[in-house]
């Protein structure tokens, strides 16, 4: 393992901080409850679009503060929702400030919110949307979401397309036949439109844990199909390579060679393969749920963050931070398809 | 006399489309316990594909049409996959030309060693050791990749797994071809090392005829799917014509271009070496059987074989 950082350096510099940037972006969105400062409902009615806040160190007397600090804020202007800052009362920045109570890794209760400020002054690191929510916590939230998504959809597109790839290259024939043609048909389908012809197929009052599991479902059923079938490819061509042959000459069974010999020879490819793909899920997640097919409110994902500026042009000129969760997607995308792309070298043992 | 391999009467087709094309045509032999020998012949003559017959690896097209493979007393053309696995890497064993595609480039040369000792119940590491030292390489090389090391080691890992279950019979197909002079004589050796030390009967497959006239007990020489000629090389001269040429002995007629290298279909079942021949007469245009001299030698040619008969 320490050999493969070694190697991912040396390899690409630009590919390693990828690495652990996605690691990071994946460490901080798992521990979202913790470190988001409101929890992801949690609305200041009277601070919709309410731009990002501002940090102060310097008063208005000019005096500098060791804390950081904000002011509470009014609205100025209730037509085009501009707000101005009461500058007669400083709230500083504090760790683990009391709140309402919430849930944090799935089983804690706690009132406790890692940092913030007092009421009534609110702090918004990324602005809040027309509910008055705080954008960052809903970023924080809704990543757990999108990221988890995306992983677990691989996870099973993985183990389905090498299943299915592996057993109709290597045994061939009749099942090859069978197993292909069953790939074909999901594929002649537009990849989008049998997304959501599937989501259709369902209800749409699901919970939202239902609707998590059900998109999960979705986005890996359709990335398996391409999947197996370049896996298939691939066992086609390893299993006449003849350190396949020198196995069957040891006497192992044709499911070792296969789990054993071949399908970890198609790795180098799949993991590249599958790093790519990953983007992939992020985005038909933000699909569904920009139509409003995916995570319903007031649940957050990245994908329905953005889907909230649908239809509002204002957004562009007024809350443009609103915006941001498209910047994340972004972000996580080009970061997955550097590493990706450096991956391929990297797992091939001939270049250790 | 105990046999570990006897061939009889084998014959081995490829599928081609609707048609059955010959590969190998009435093969006759026997391998005694603790022998070494040796088959020589040119390229496309059927050496490998009778490797792969006998380990039953014969890709898909192939067909076994006649004939059976007696590995120690049991037709292991009859017995079904799952005792041929059992069989494979325990009693036979089989050394392939280049050591380096035969190798699993994921894996290190130690999981290989576990790979070919599976199912065995003693220490497996003591077990692996050993086999290494015996094949001279150092218990280190086991945390290696394949790629990582030269070619004449990779042979060794190669025979150190080939060596480990202590089969009966080791099928060595070409084991030094891809290697240079020197260390084929390593590698050649070691297997005659081996040998001596743990009497494993050695299936020899070369086109070299010195290096098999060096080392072999007794030499098959094969040419066109049969094997034309078994003989000692310490006790008597090989007589076929076919085994002259190799020898060095060579007619211009067989370098004559209008006569094609290896034709695939036969025309006529005529001694194989008929077309080439320098000593082909009128009464060798008829289908040859193996004659044998002895128990342990034979030819097929009707001019030496009656000769020596008489």
């Amino acid at each position: 393992m320490k050999n493969f950082f070694q190697r991912l350096k040396n390899h690409s510099k630009l590919a390693f901080f990828s690495f652990w940037f996605l690691v990071i972006f994946y460490i901080v969105s798992f521990l979202a409850d913790i470190l988001a400062p409101y929890h992801f409902d949690y609305q200041f009615r009277d601070k919709p679009y309410h731009p990002p806040t501002k940090i102060h160190f310097f008063d208005t007397q000019g005096n500098f503060h060791i804390r950081p600090f904000v002011y509470n804020t009014v609205v100025d202007d209730p037509v085009f929702r501009s707000y101005r800052e009461d500058t007669s009362k400083i709230y500083p920045i504090k760790f683990f400030v009391d709140g309402p109570e919430r849930k944090i890794l799935f089983f804690f209760k706690t009132k406790k919110y890692l940092f913030g400020v007092d009421k009534p002054a609110g702090i918004f690191l990324f602005g809040t949307d027309t509910y008055g929510r705080d954008i960052f916590s809903r970023l924080l939230y809704g990543g757990r979401i999108s990221l988890s998504i995306s992983i677990a959809g691989v996870i099973i597109s993985f183990t389905l397309g090498m299943i299915t790839g592996g057993i109709a290259g290597y045994f061939g024939g009749i099942i090859d036949q069978i197993l292909m043609r069953l790939v074909e048909i999901l594929m002649v389908f537009p990849s989008f439109y049998l997304m959501l012809s599937l989501r259709a197929m369902f209800p749409l009052n699901l919970s939202s844990i239902q609707v998590y599991l059900l998109i999960v479902l979705i986005l890996s059923l359709i990335g398996w199909a391409g999947l197996a079938r370049i896996i298939r490819g691939m066992v086609l061509s390893i299993k006449e390579e003849d350190y396949v042959l020198a196995a069957k000459s040891l006497g192992l069974s044709h499911w070792r060679i296969l789990i054993f010999h071949i399908l970890p020879n198609t790795f180098s490819y799949t993991i590249t393969a599958l790093t790519i793909s990953v983007p992939g899920y992020i985005i038909g997640e933000a699909a569904l749920s920009l139509l409003g097919l995916g995570i319903q409110e007031p649940y957050p994902s990245w994908g329905n963050i953005l889907s909230s500026t649908i239809g509002n042009l204002r957004v562009l000129g007024d809350a443009p931070w609103l915006l941001l969760a498209g910047f994340f997607i972004f972000v996580v995308l080009i970061n997955f398809n550097l590493l990706g792309d450096a991956l391929r070298n990297v797992l091939d043992p001939k270049n250790w | 006399m105990e046999y570990v391999l006897k061939i009889v009467n084998l014959a081995v087709s490829r599928r081609e489309r609707t048609q059955l094309i010959p590969v190998l045509n009435d093969i006759n032999f026997f391998v005694e316990k603790g022998e070494l020998f040796c088959l020589v012949g040119e390229s496309g003559s059927g050496k490998t594909t009778l490797a792969l017959s006998i380990m039953r690896l014969l890709p898909k097209s192939f067909v076994v049409t006649s004939g059976e493979i007696l590995l120690n007393g049991q037709n292991i053309l009859n017995v079904n996959e799952q005792s041929i696995r059992s069989i494979r890497g325990k009693d036979i064993s089989i050394i392939f030309q280049d050591p380096g595609a035969y190798l699993d480039p994921l894996f290190t040369v130690g999981v290989h060693l576990q790979e070919a000792l599976h199912g065995t119940t003693e220490d497996k590491n003591q077990l692996i050791t050993k086999t290494l030292k015996d094949v001279g390489l150092e218990p280190e090389i086991q945390l290696v990749y394949p790629h990582q090391i030269s070619g004449g080691q990779q042979q060794r890992v190669m025979i150190a797994m080939a060596l480990i279950n202590n089969p009966s019979i080791i099928i060595a197909d070409e084991p030094t071809t891809a290697l240079d002079v020197l260390t084929t004589r390593q590698i050649i050796n070691l297997l005659s090392k081996i040998r001596e030390k743990y009497h494993p009967a050695i299936f020899f497959i070369t086109h070299d005829l010195e290096l098999a006239m060096s080392i072999g007990i007794r030499i098959g020489i094969m040419y066109k799917k049969h094997i034309v000629e078994i003989f000692r090389p310490d006790r008597e001269k090989p007589l076929h014509p076919y085994s002259g040429i190799l020898l060095g002995n060579i007619d211009k007629k067989y370098f004559n271009e209008k006569i094609p290298v290896s034709s695939q279909t036969d025309i006529n079942d005529w001694c194989p070496f008929f077309e080439k021949c320098p000593e082909r007469e009128q009464k060798c245009q008829k289908k040859i059987p193996f004659i044998w001299h002895d128990s342990l030698t034979g030819i097929r040619c009707i001019k030496h074989g009656r000769n020596h008969q008489m």
